[in-house]
């Protein structure tokens, strides 16, 4: 399982650097070739404008790696931060960010970016920023659990009597040893937010048209479904395989750095 | 006294959530009147609707206003049809619970006695396919589950009508694409926890006395493990709400996320704020019971 899910990231590498040398074009429109088969002219099909499926796919992974990769590091920043504080000080501070992050936690799944994202307006800039809105809770929770339990270790409690100042305790002493927990969390992060960036675009929320995206593309494909069935089976398993050899890889990672769970 | 706790919480998540939602409106970049009528709107109609939603008032007097509303379960009126929200959400609301609910069952049908038997079956071939199928299933998100059941139930086999609400097998195909992701989690979950349990004292106790295999899976070791699935259900009813925008979108069922979406589409902002705000108040809703339950559920938490 560990070897299949790196070959298929792999896979994926490849194939976009492939996109970039063959240069295929996902906007270019052939009308003799809409909604056609997968075959020699194009490897996937086509989609309903005859566009490349291939050259789209590509075109919409590099898209949807690039949101995952923005939201995972700006959440990840805001949400270290934030949990470092609430577990550092406890107390009143402790107090009043869980309470903030209760209630952001009151929103189920992605419902919150969603609401954002709607009244923010479609397009790529307001996507990224509805998933960072709401992305930052989970690690503001899992950083603040970590801290309250380091802090009191003997390594901090030492540097502390010897006048390390607050910042130099959490970044040189507490925040490295966060780090495997949030490698592992931020590689589950990748899927999930690709996941939302796609069901966001999916309710024409996300990345706009002629872009491709993995999400739109999908809303298009389910529309044509009854005649080319081969559009939606293609998009989705391209997503699934993806997003499965991520999870698989967080899996990997979580065993071999050894976090969070016994086996 | 926990309860008692909890129930303080509740209050205050609840005041967050209202208020969060009461400044969704504020986020919306520019005017938002002007945004939700299109720029070919007349001034008067634009004065009308600004102060209709209060907009014109100071921020702090708009909330009490807002709170004040609710409490009088006034949820105010749609911008498009002037229909009475509260009647749009009361029409809507119980097509989803009925769909939430179903896909519940199935979840809990399918992945509990997966669970059971690959917790069994534990490092057998059977476990392994079990939990191959449960990870496969898990990265499936519903508008790719939900298409493929389509094609394959409805348009290639013909058991089940394709979309729409009309007929009574219309709630399988979605309550299938909500609730399989679903089993996949509750499947993992029943195995971690059985195979806990099943390393206790009182099981080698129940072994030791001679009670049959059966008994002691079914009435000793099951009962323990299905507590922490509790949390789980509750957890996840929250993913089944926000599940339920994307899989009502795809088999045009006419519930709350439907509403939702297109309401979006609308730009009929009041109606969005509406439905955000009772998908969320339900989940917490379902949170607080599923805590409590917990709590009466565990006899070491009783004691407390």
């Amino acid at each position: 399982m560990k070897k299949f899910s790196y070959a298929i990231l792999s896979l994926w590498l490849a194939a976009v650097l492939a996109g970039y040398v063959m240069q295929l074009n996902p906007d270019a429109i052939d009308l003799n070739a809409v909604l056609q088969k997968p075959g020699f002219q194009h490897w996937f099909g086509a989609d309903d404008l005859g566009r490349d499926l291939l050259a789209r796919i590509l075109s919409g992974v590099e898209v949807s790696f690039a949101v995952a990769i923005m939201v995972t590091v700006v959440t990840m920043c805001v949400g270290v931060f934030v949990g470092l504080l609430a577990g550092f000080y406890g107390g009143r501070v402790d107090q009043v960010l869980m309470q903030i992050t209760d209630i952001f936690l009151a929103f189920p799944g992605i419902l919150l970016a969603i609401a954002f994202a709607a009244v923010l307006g479609p397009g790529l800039d307001n996507l990224i920023f509805a998933l960072c809105l709401t992305g930052w809770v989970s690690y503001a929770r899992l950083t603040r659990g970590q801290t309250m339990s380091l802090r009191n270790r003997q390594h901090v409690q030492a540097a502390q009597s010897l006048g390390a100042s607050v910042p130099r305790l959490l970044i040189q002493h507490i925040l490295p040893l966060l780090a495997s927990v949030l490698v592992v969390e931020a590689t589950y992060s990748l899927a999930s937010v690709m996941i939302a960036e796609a069901s966001l675009s999916f309710l024409g929320l996300g990345i706009q048209a002629p872009h491709a995206s993995w999400g739109a593309m999908l809303r298009d494909a389910v529309r044509y479904m009854l005649v080319a069935p081969h559009y939606v089976l293609i998009v989705g398993a391209c997503m699934m395989s993806l997003i499965l050899a991520i999870n698989l890889c967080g899996d990997h990672l979580r065993d071999a750095l050894d976090v969070r769970t016994e086996k | 006294m926990v309860i008692l706790h909890r129930f303080v919480r509740f209050i205050s998540v609840i005041f967050g959530v209202l208020l969060l939602t009461f400044l969704l409106i504020h986020l919306v970049p520019g005017d938002p009147v002007e945004v939700m009528l299109g720029e070919s709107a007349s001034t008067a109609d634009r004065t009308q609707l600004r102060s209709d939603l209060g907009l014109d008032k100071p921020l702090a007097y708009q909330f009490g206003h807002y709170l004040n509303q609710l409490a009088h379960g006034d949820l105010g009126q749609s911008i498009h049809t002037k229909e009475p929200i509260t009647h749009l959400i009361a029409t809507r609301y119980p097509a989803t619970v009925k769909l939430a609910f179903i896909s519940l069952l199935i979840a809990l049908i399918v992945g509990v006695p997966l669970g059971v038997y690959a917790a069994l079956k534990a490092n057998h071939w059977q476990d392994l396919v079990v939990t191959i199928i449960a990870v496969r299933l898990s990265a499936m998100p519903a508008f790719w589950l939900g298409p493929v059941f389509m094609l394959i139930f409805a348009v290639w086999l013909g058991w089940l009508p394709v979309s729409g609400m009309e007929n009574r097998t219309s709630i399988v195909l979605p309550a299938m694409t909500l609730g399989l992701g679903l089993s996949a989690i509750l499947t993992r979950m029943t195995r971690t926890s059985l195979l806990e349990v099943l390393n206790d004292d009182y099981i080698r106790t129940a072994r030791a006395k001679g009670l049959s295999e059966r008994a002691v899976v079914f009435r000793h070791a099951l009962r323990a493990a299905l507590l922490p699935i509790i949390t789980i259900v509750g957890l996840q009813m929250g993913s089944l709400l926000a599940g339920t925008v994307i899989t009502e979108t795809i088999f045009s069922w006419d519930g709350i996320g439907r509403l939702l979406v297109e309401s979006i589409e609308k730009r009929d902002y009041p109606v969005t704020q509406a439905c955000v705000l009772v998908v969320a108040l339900s989940y917490v809703i379902v949170n607080l019971v599923t805590d409590v339950l917990y709590q009466l559920a565990d006899p070491r938490m009783r004691q407390h």
